[in-house]
């Protein structure tokens, strides 16, 4: 399958698409179901329950968190390793970044008993409280974020002193970001370390921390290349392949490395026998290592993939899906369960969550089409006279 | 440092419930919550060889806590006797407390609209009134729920066990789980078979929790700060000294790299 | 005499908490609402007082605590003999029965038809004038006789008493023939008196025959048996059910019902006759031994064993065990056995057992009763003598009842026999006749005989409900009661808080009834304190120091634990073989009386107390409803699996003059024959917004049989078939909040 691409310089979207207001109505629904939470208390809402304190929210945070990684693994490779060739990726990527960690702040807001008092880890602090430490990460992160973001609102209004404010101080503002992001990609695997009896042997370690780390360093690059091509569907943008190949070629890196300290791990505290003698846990674990770690770790080593849309895209979704299944098995479906009382989520629970998202993909597209935020990225032009298909060669030509 | 404990015998539990009331009463629980419940083993066995043991239940009051390390907030906190107190003003009903307790003492007040938690704070208010025993010791018409020093308690179960071996198994559930607490259990049977949480657990994970956010998270932070730094002001130095025209460069390539 | 209460002192315990002067006030209404809204109460910070539990009949002596003008909290008061320090459930959940929403703080005057639910407030002269007209208008036209007087015996009692013969009926009831009137009146037949006390100090063997000690709880009974089985005492408990007393015995023997009997002759048999008896003690202060041994000649274990279920082997075992403790051991009298028409003889047995070993001055001691000679009174004139028979048949066809034990299930059917005359008035001060009299239909057929009704009482309980009216007493933290000896002292009564709303302490609403019925005489006090000061005024005390100790010690009481050999018995020793007994018509000792059975694919209904509740008074405490059991109908599960039925189904529970539906529990701690239901629930009255639906009442199945020697009702003669209800709704069963969240 190949794709036609065509270089055009247009700053923003033409128009609004059409799914756009399908996402508004999703996003109302999810959110009017989010304030029946609030007025019904959780125990009417959902199904969590004293065995389950916490369910699908959750574990679509930590999953959230961990792909919108994507930012902060873009703007190290970018501003610190100097890979200006990626910078065309920075917005769409800082955007989503920001997006990402704001429904994650929503959707901790819907969870909390006292929502009102959401604001209580400002003034009381636990400092040996991994949930405190990500609390604080995460709220000074998002500032850096819309910090880094900032340049496509100011662009729009051609606001050049603040640009040129922006620009230089964006580096302390990167280490930073980076910095703090690391901190609290880590501290939500910090999360685990405490629930010793509570989580499955194969995914506890003490290690965890930096297994989420790493794990978010991939699973950002894969947010990258995946984003890029949905947006060939949805806005008809996206990345040069060039981007693509060198995002592709660090991932065996990561992924290999990854493999080594989890398997190492399991060596190093004499669990690796469980690997094969857990049940469903086993099939789990090993799922995430295979189809999530060890299959893309291959294909992304091989040049044919690494050079290839299509085939990027497929290893990156290999990786994602491994992703995914880490965050839910770790917080959700390796938990030991108990007095076989088992969790599944509501389906309230569930509206909020494809509120929140969709709300996501809402303003992720409003700002799109009200901003610069595509105006480093490629477009792609479709045949008008057929549906849009991915064989047909174009020509591409600079300008338009 | 634990200054009291307990000692509950399944032996002498009656299951009368005298302490589930007298704390409700004590600490203005709501009705349809409670900070001390029964475990039990129901009726087992057939018709007419049946048994049947119970014991009370509430929150262990470990030595290192695992919940007072994990409350977002400090909510949960070790007061100067031991004793777990929580803050129900602090509280933001985050529930991490709730997965950290190995004991599975916290509950949530999941029938409100502003929800909290509920846990027994060892009538923390009563004690420091002058009242000599929390009230569900205070009550117990058997002595099933005994009070007072931890290291007094905690002898009295040795020596219980010693005295009687035929009456209770060799167990005293507390003693070492979760790195040890304040609330020591015997009983005729495992404690599986009352319900309690079979934690294999003889450490607290508050300790490797400590270890991971006070020393492992600022580690990460440190080196991610440095590396991040250092690297960026090599990389810096380096391009400068042999500039590069990226952009441009990119923008040419593009045309003729595309087909496949 | 004042209507409202004036200035109370907060006291002090021992000096450990310094006295807070506060004026009295009265508690507004709204407190019980508050407490009703926020579901529980509040606090901030003021005394402790001592007083007395009413949560039962064992009346622990209590310590509460005081905060702003709230009790918050009630504990045990360790210088009482019966709490030592401990409350059981009930007691600690006794401030949420006087904040419960529901109580009635006017007096209240019906309005609508009986059972409707409908009152009005009044005050209280206009509630006393229409009591007092209605009464002596029942008198003039009547007969004082026709005016019935029933209640709950509790501590104003003597008062009562006076509001009873000084208006000259005869009529009293009390609940006491639904409990013990068989153990009260063995008792009197065998030692002379109504119970003789046990103690647990030094006894090494005891056979509990019922007396669900771990679930009937008497606090400091209860603690005792329990640490007496802790250091190794030999407990061998009878009950069809696998209650938590039986999980605690030594040795459970699930005995046959109404076989309690057949057991103890057989243990009576093997001890004399294989002479493990104590001679000396049996020759020296005992009478009737020879015509006893005759007696039980007849009854072996192996007779027992094909009655009981019991193996022979077992039987012996334990009798020659108890006969092996000799003084040491302990026959428990407990309340009623099995509560057949047979418990009074096993009563008799059971008397018997304990006398034979000998263990009276060890194990048993003489009972110092609730009457103290030693206290004062206010003076009163003789009660007028009364002509009329009593209806409930005492002393005229049941010559050996007590009058005031009386038989209470008789007078209600005498009321709807109209025989040997109808009434036309009922007086009931803190009882509900309505759901523990057995069979209700019938005792709602009593009652819907009579022109009047008035209920003293606390909530709308079901006989307040179907009552013309309604007077509020005051609960028992709110008032005075008379000075209670236990042991060698005497407790008090006394307020922790002022009575909410107009509720009025039973001295006070006797006296100014009975004020209004010119029986003024019997009265004789001002108000409360008065009545206090003047029964301590042999002793000389002050009326203040017994409210800052909470007791006032009697003289020449101390001598507990130390036995007299004497017994107020017709020949001053005990009786194993009663003359006046054989001269009425009865048997002289213990004799086997074969019980009735059930008809194939029937069950005996059992019935038996839980902890967390008092008879048919407490289901509407929120603090107690919160931690109960869901009642449900006990079958043994493989019983059930025969007959289709599945735990948590709707069954149809009947007998001979009722029928209730109710979850079933398919349960192994039962007998295949038996059934059990809790009782007290099932509650007629909608003012009681917590019990109200819940469960059945077991009063709804249960058939009226009388003991003809000592009144006491047989309750689990009634015999019921249980069946599934084909089209009953599918609840799920949820987690009771007693095993956690």
């Amino acid at each position: 399958m190949t794709i036609q691409i065509k270089i055009k310089e247009i700053k923003d979207l033409r128009s609004l698409p059409k799914f756009t207001y399908i996402l508004a109505i999703l996003t109302a629904l999810g959110m009017s179901t989010g304030l029946y939470r609030l007025y019904a208390g959780l125990g009417a809402t959902t199904n969590l329950s004293t065995v389950f304190p916490w369910g699908v929210w959750i574990s679509f945070d930590l999953t959230m968190v961990a792909f919108s990684g994507a930012a902060f693994t873009l703007a190290a490779l970018v501003y610190i390793f100097h890979q200006h060739d990626l910078h065309a990726a920075m917005r769409p990527t800082v955007l989503f970044g920001l997006l990402g960690y704001s429904s994650v702040l929503v959707i901790l807001f819907f969870d909390l008993g006292r929502f009102d008092r959401f604001w209580h880890f400002l003034v009381y602090p636990n400092l040996t409280s991994a949930l405190f430490e990500v609390s604080w990460c995460i709220a000074i992160y998002t500032t850096i974020l819309i910090f880094e973001f900032s340049p496509v609102i100011f662009e729009r209004f051609n606001n050049q002193k603040a640009l040129s404010i922006i620009a230089k101080i964006t580096i302390p503002f990167v280490i930073a970001g980076i910095t703090l992001s690391s901190m609290h990609q880590s501290s939500l695997g910090a999360l685990f370390v405490i629930m010793k009896p509570r989580v499955h042997p194969l995914w506890y370690s003490i290690l965890t921390p930096e297994f989420f780390l790493t794990s978010s360093l991939f699973a950002g690059i894969s947010t990258i290349i995946i984003g890029s091509y949905l947006s060939i569907w949805m806005y008809g943008k996206t990345l040069p392949q060039k981007v693509i190949e060198k995002l592709g070629i660090l991932m065996p890196w990561l992924l290999g490395f990854y493999f080594i300290i989890k398997i190492g791990e399991l060596i190093f505290t004499h669990e690796l026998n469980l690997l094969f003698t857990s049940g469903i846990f086993s099939v789990l674990y090993l799922t995430e290592m295979v189809i999530g770690v060890i299959i893309p770790l291959i294909l992304f080593s091989m040049k044919k993939v690494r050079t290839n849309r299509q085939s990027s895209v497929i290893a990156a979704t290999f990786v994602a899906i491994g992703v995914i299944l880490n965050r839910f098995d770790i917080s959700w479906f390796t938990l030991k369960p108990l007095n076989g009382v088992t969790y599944f989520p509501s389906w309230i629970e569930v509206s909020l969550l494809i509120g929140v998202f969709s709300g996501v993909l809402l303003v992720y597209t409003l700002l799109a089409h009200f901003f610069p935020v595509f105006s480093e990225t490629m477009g792609v032009e479709k045949k008008p006279e057929e549906k849009f298909s991915p064989s047909q060669v174009m020509e591409p030509s600079i300008g338009d | 440092m634990a200054k009291y404990g307990f000692l509950i015998d399944a032996s002498r539990c009656i299951d009368c419930r005298a302490c589930l009331v007298a704390c409700s009463a004590e600490n203005n629980v709501p009705m349809t919550h409670t900070r001390i419940w029964i475990k039990e083993t129901g009726v087992t066995g057939e018709f007419p060889d049946l048994k049947r043991y119970t014991a009370p239940y509430h929150c262990m009051h470990c030595v290192d806590p695992s919940c007072v390390s994990a409350c977002t907030v400090g909510a949960l906190q070790m007061n100067k006797d031991g004793i777990i107190t929580y803050d129900k003003d602090r509280c933001i009903g985050c529930r991490y407390c709730m997965y950290a307790c190995p004991f599975e003492v916290p509950h949530f007040e999941w029938d409100k609209q502003l929800a909290l938690i509920n846990k027994c704070d060892l009538c923390v208010n009563r004690l420091e009134e002058g009242q000599a025993e929390p009230a569900c010791a205070a009550t117990c018409p058997t002595d099933a729920i005994q009070f007072g020093k931890r290291d007094d308690m905690l002898a009295l179960a040795h020596e219980r066990i010693k005295n009687e071996p035929n009456r209770y198994i060799n167990h005293v559930f507390g003693e070492h789980e979760n790195g040890g607490t304040s609330t020591f259990y015997i009983s005729p049977v495992p404690f599986e078979e009352l319900g309690f949480p079979t934690t294999k657990l003889t450490e607290s994970p508050a300790e490797f929790n400590r270890m991971t956010t006070e020393k492992g998270t600022p580690i990460i932070a440190g080196s991610v700060l440095t590396g991040m730094t250092g690297i960026y002001l090599a990389l810096e130095h380096l391009e400068k000294k042999n500039p590069v025209h990226h952009i441009e460069e990119l923008e040419h390539s593009e045309s003729t790299h595309e087909k496949e | 005499m004042t209507t409202t209460v004036s200035r109370r002192e907060f006291l002090k315990l021992g000096g450990a908490f310094t006295a807070a002067l506060a004026v009295g006030q009265m508690l507004p209404p709204m407190v019980a609402e508050a407490a009703r809204q926020s579901g529980y109460l509040n606090a901030a910070g003021d005394g402790f007082v001592p007083s007395m539990c009413e949560m039962c009949v064992w009346r622990c002596g209590l310590i509460a605590k005081v905060k702003n003008g709230r009790v918050v909290k009630l504990d045990g008061n360790p210088e009482h003999p019966h709490s030592k320090g401990n409350l059981c459930p009930r007691g600690q959940s006794g401030l949420m029965n006087t904040y419960d929403p529901d109580r009635v703080l006017t007096p209240l005057i019906r309005v609508g038809k009986r059972g409707e639910g409908l009152f009005r407030k009044a005050t209280w002269d206009e509630a006393l004038d229409l009591v007092s007209k209605k009464m002596l208008d029942i008198k003039q036209k009547y007969g004082p006789e026709a005016m019935v007087f029933s209640s709950t015996h509790n501590i104003s009692q003597p008062l009562f008493e006076n509001l009873l013969y000084a208006f000259g009926s005869p009529n009293y009831g009390t609940q006491r023939s639904l409990c013990f009137n068989a153990m009260i009146v063995s008792n009197i037949m065998t030692y002379g008196m109504e119970e003789p006390e046990r103690s647990y100090d030094k006894v090494k063997y005891i056979i509990l025959t019922g007396r669900n000690l771990m679930e009937a709880i008497s606090t400091s009974e209860t603690h005792d048996l329990s640490f007496a089985i802790d250091r190794g005492v030999k407990v061998v408990y009878l009950d069809p059910r696998f209650t938590k007393t039986a999980a605690k015995a030594t040795e459970w023997l699930p005995i046959k019902p109404g076989t309690d009997l057949a057991f103890h002759l057989a243990l009576l048999h093997v001890i004399i006759s294989e002479n493990l008896y104590n001679q000396d003690f049996v020759n020296q202060y005992t009478v009737g031994f020879d015509k006893l041994a005759s007696e039980v000649q007849k009854y072996p274990p192996e007779w027992a064993s094909t009655i009981t279920g019991i193996p022979a082997d077992t039987i012996t075992r334990i009798a020659r065990e108890f006969a092996a403790a000799g003084k040491y051991a302990l026959a428990h009298n407990g309340w009623r056995t099995s509560n057949f028409v047979n418990s009074f003889a096993t009563e008799r047995a059971i008397a018997a057992l304990n006398a034979i070993v000998g263990n009276w001055g060890t194990t048993m001691f003489p009972s110092s009763g609730e009457e103290s000679g030693a206290l004062g009174a206010p003076p009163q004139p003789p009660f007028p003598r009364v002509s009329a028979l009593r209806l409930d048949g005492v002393p005229w066809k049941y010559p050996f009842v007590p009058l005031k034990l009386g038989i209470f299930q008789e007078l209600r059917d005498a009321i709807v026999k109209g025989d040997p005359y109808t009434p036309h008035g009922w007086f009931i001060s803190r009882q509900n006749p309505i759901l523990s009299l057995p069979d209700r239909n019938k005792t709602l057929e009593a009652f819907g005989k009579m022109d009047f009704i008035v209920t003293v009482d606390i909530f709308l309980n079901d006989t307040a409900w179907f009552s013309d009216v309604v007077l509020p007493e005051a609960s028992y933290l709110e008032r005075y009661d008379p000075l209670l000896p236990v042991g060698d002292k005497a407790f008090l009564r006394q307020p922790v808080i002022e009575p909410q709303g107009d509720a009025k302490s039973a001295l006070w609403i006797y006296k100014n009834l009975g004020e209004r019925l010119g029986l003024g005489d019997y009265f004789q006090y001002k108000d409360e304190e008065d009545y206090l000061k003047q029964q301590l005024a042999p002793l000389g005390v002050s009326l203040d120091e017994v409210k800052a100790k909470g007791y006032v010690q009697l003289p020449g009481e101390g001598n507990e634990g130390s036995a007299e050999y004497k017994w107020n018995t017709a020949s001053t020793k005990i009786e194993l073989y009663s003359d006046s007994l054989e001269k009425a018509g009865f048997a002289g000792c213990a004799n086997w009386e074969e019980p009735p059975q059930p008809a194939p694919g029937q069950f005996y209904l059992l019935t038996g107390k839980v902890a967390q509740q008092t008879q048919f008074a407490t289901q509407n405490n929120q603090l107690l409803h919160k931690y109960s059991d869901e009642p449900r109908l006990w079958m043994n599960a493989k019983v059930a699996a025969q007959q289709g039925l599945k735990d948590g189904d709707w069954v149809e529970v009947t007998s001979e003059v009722g029928k209730v539906h109710i979850r079933l529990l398919a349960t192994e701690a039962i007998r295949p024959d038996c059934v059990y239901l809790v009782p007290g629930y099932g509650h007629l009255s909608k003012g009681l917004t917590t019990a109200f639906g819940v469960g059945a009442s077991d009063s709804v199945l249960h058939v009226s049989y009388t003991d003809p020697v000592s009144g006491s009702q047989a309750l689990t003669q009634t015999f019921v078939s249980v069946s599934k209800i084909a089209d009953a709704p599918q609840e799920k069963t949820r987690k009771p909040l007693y095993l956690g969240e």
